[in-house]
């Protein structure tokens, strides 16, 4: 086996025109924590063309628990640093951009994209993403909170808003429970939603997958 | 029939998917609650409702897939074939 095979057990799935499909997107992941340092992972490794990471966080020990990219001698350090270096040993395939910054009323979302992962940790954020995104940009959405959590998908301009569907909704003060299980499960539905999307299938498109990770329970809710 | 569906930590809570009642003329949003309460034991209302009686802002409430704050909120009206559902997503990342 040489590098060119690296793909080889996924082309069995998929096939090669959808291998090529892949290595042409360009993904925005916003948010490289407990969700999206998963999803950048497994997109990394599935070959996705372009990545382009947005944070402003430095590790902190409470990260260790499920930021997969991250180890105890990158506290205090930049996490796109350190994601950016972790995906390159992964894939050098792959080109990583990297915004450092909040996600903000300010925010561009750069031209090439047309997939989003929403792997923010707020409200208040996830509502700036979406409203700065493009007509027509992909926006799959994650959240995670102690033993639950979600995902969807939705296409600016055609979907009903992110901020509509969640109107109302409040951020819990304090820390929100999380464990990396929960956080590898929810990224990990993500991230095949996100190669569907690229794909030209996505399965979650204006309904949620809602994800009991007590009690193992999925439902959908359409919206 | 009306359905009021359970999601995440609600259903959680109720250890139920969902429940089905009939409709009756008139009836709000805010009415179906407290009548889906009579028809289970475990108390729910208070991961709702404050104790005035309006809305607390953990848990999505939609009627066919609208959010009831961009319909009438609590005096949305429901009539029969409609779902509703309690949904609090989760808000970490």
């Amino acid at each position: 086996m040489v590098m060119a095979d690296r793909y080889n057990r996924q082309i069995a799935l998929w096939g090669k025109e959808s291998q090529e499909k892949l290595e042409g997107a360009a993904v925005l992941i916003a948010g490289v924590g407990g969700l999206g340092a998963a999803v950048a992972e497994l997109l990394t490794r599935a070959g996705v063309g372009q990545l382009t990471l947005v944070d402003h966080g430095r590790v902190d020990w409470p990260d260790l628990n499920r930021q997969l990219l991250y180890c105890e001698a990158d506290i205090g350090r930049s996490k796109l640093q350190i994601a950016e270096r972790q995906l390159r040993r992964i894939n050098s395939r792959v080109k990583i951009n990297l915004l450092e910054q909040q996600i903000d009323p300010s925010f561009i979302c750069p031209t090439e994209i047309s997939t989003v992962a929403d792997c923010l940790d707020n409200y208040v954020s996830r509502f700036h993403l979406e409203a700065n995104l493009p007509d027509e940009t992909y926006l799959v959405h994650g959240g995670i909170e102690a033993n639950q959590g979600q995902v969807i998908t939705l296409q600016k301009g055609t979907s009903q808003p992110l901020a509509d569907i969640f109107t109302g909704v409040q951020q819990p003060r304090g820390e929100i429970p999380v464990n990396g299980p929960g956080a590898a499960i929810i990224a990990g539905y993500m991230a095949n939603e996100l190669l569907n999307t690229i794909l030209g299938k996505p399965q979650l498109l204006d309904r949620f997958l809602i994800v009991g990770l007590g009690d193992l329970h999925l439902d959908f809710l359409d919206v | 029939m009306i359905t009021v569906q359970f999601y995440s930590l609600i259903r959680l809570l109720l250890k139920q998917e969902k429940v089905e009642l009939p409709a009756i003329g008139d009836e709000t949003v805010g009415q179906l609650i407290h009548r889906v309460q009579k028809q289970i034991p475990t108390p729910f209302i208070h991961k709702l409702l404050d104790d005035q009686g309006k809305l607390l802002l953990g848990t999505i409430i939609m009627v066919n897939r609208r959010n009831i704050h961009h319909l009438k909120k609590l005096q949305t009206p429901v009539k029969d074939g409609d779902v509703v559902a309690f949904f609090p997503p989760g808000a970490g990342g």
